[in-house]
């Protein structure tokens, strides 16, 4: 009986994902995701990409919680985000997991970012997912520092207010800049509308397709962990090289080389 | 299933490794599903549990509601910009601040775009790459002791914690 309702099951199964392969093309392309050969030794290093994007994801997931509550006006801000920590349902555990998580995040890709360096990969081929990793970092530094300001309390605006005065130094457009985030000479219901923007829909807007790129550019190249991957290659081809040497060495073609 | 073969180039019968191929795959792969999947969710759901841990042990920080009128309010900046708070000590004044600021961070920025191009040293290993390696640790020091001075500097606020 239990046999049987296996067969079926199974016969069922295997029709259904038919019928989507046929008209999607989902299944092969879940094979060509989930089947390709990655290194094993450095598996857990690898868990730093993935911990990065579930983070990001996190963030994404929580922020749209928050913006159900959030109103970004200048008299209802600070009101909306205690109203969210005191009285929202889960409005404590929402808007911790999303500021709690945003530091996490800067820990995980600033060790992501180490790992990379110190297994040197962004040697060729992988060069411009490298560029595309440094872009995603300060993207993230930014979403972190728009985010502070967003509070409007005493603390994080001030420091945004600070932030945007040291960035109004910068040569030829800092004035522009500076006037353009302000929404005017001084702060006002502009700022905050303006920096709500930047966080909630431009830098989301330009982070997502760029974590695309990074990803793609990733299965292309595949994962390049660490030499010690590569050891027992390395090794063999020392051996080699060295067998040749002394192969020269012994027909007196010429000594061996350093 | 057929297996497929990715980026990892596959075993070639009698193959020589030479300095072109021997990063072509590693000495051991795996699938990516199950094996790597398996440690990715086991990484994701520790990282879970610390967040939502330290979202009830130590709520998300909402000081007082923001007010123009003060002028004597002393902002703390959060503790992955205080390097780059620290580093604005180092360069006091109008004159300076654009430097220490704006060209020195920018600088910095274009380098990290360029590593991949700096770095012509072979090999990938750290250790084949001392000049990388001692760059690298000397600007890991810098961070790490610019956030000690502003975390010391910070204390010494009035009334102040990090």
């Amino acid at each position: 009986m239990i046999a049987r309702i296996r067969a079926w099951a199974l016969g069922v199964g295997q029709a259904a994902a038919d019928w989507m392969e046929v008209r999607t093309g989902v299944v092969s392309m879940l094979e060509h995701f989930l089947y390709e050969p990655v290194p094993k030794r450095g598996m857990w290093l690898y868990t730093l990409g993935s911990a990065t994007l579930f983070l990001i994801v996190l963030q994404f997931l929580t922020g749209i919680l928050l913006l159900f509550y959030y109103v970004p006006t200048t008299d209802e801000a600070w009101n909306s985000i205690y109203y969210i920590m005191t009285e929202a349902y889960f409005g404590l555990l929402i808007r911790g997991i999303h500021f709690w998580s945003a530091n996490v995040l800067i820990v995980v890709v600033g060790l992501h970012m180490l790992r990379t360096f110190f297994s040197g990969a962004y040697k060729a081929p992988r060069e411009l997912n490298w560029v595309v990793g440094v872009v995603l970092i300060l993207l993230v530094t930014v979403l972190a520092f728009t985010g502070y300001a967003l509070r409007w309390d005493a603390e994080g605006f001030w420091a945004w207010e600070v932030g945007i005065k040291i960035g109004s130094y910068t040569p030829f457009v800092g004035s522009y800049v500076a006037t353009f985030l302000l929404g005017g000479d001084t702060v006002g219901p502009a700022t905050l509308s303006r920096v709500f923007a930047i966080h909630v829909w431009l830098l989301p807007a330009l982070l997502a397709p760029l974590i695309g790129i990074h990803l793609y550019l990733l299965r292309k190249h595949g994962e390049f962990g660490s030499e010690f991957e590569y050891t027992k290659r390395l090794a063999e081809l020392r051996e080699r090289k060295q067998i040749e040497e002394y192969a020269l060495y012994e027909e007196g073609d010429e000594s061996p080389r350093e | 299933m057929e297996v497929r073969q990715g980026p990892v180039k596959p075993v070639e019968e009698g193959e020589i490794i030479t300095d072109e191929n021997v990063y072509d795959r590693p000495d051991e792969t795996m699938g990516f599903f199950p094996s790597q999947i398996v440690a990715d969710l086991v990484v994701s759901a520790i990282l879970l549990a610390i967040v939502v841990a330290l979202s009830y042990l130590v709520p998300a920080p909402l000081t007082e509601p923001m007010d123009l009128s003060t002028d004597t309010y002393v902002p703390r900046p959060e503790w992955f910009f205080m390097f780059y708070d620290q580093m604005l000590m180092f360069f006091p004044g109008f004159a300076f601040i654009p430097f220490g600021g704006i060209v020195i961070p920018t600088l910095v920025v274009i380098v990290f775009f360029a590593v991949p191009w700096l770095d012509n040293e072979p090999g990938h290993s750290s250790v084949k790459r001392p000049f990388m390696g001692v760059i690298a640790f000397l600007v890991i020091l810098t961070v790490i002791i610019n956030m000690l001075l502003a975390i010391i500097r910070i204390l010494n606020f009035p009334g102040g914690s990090p």
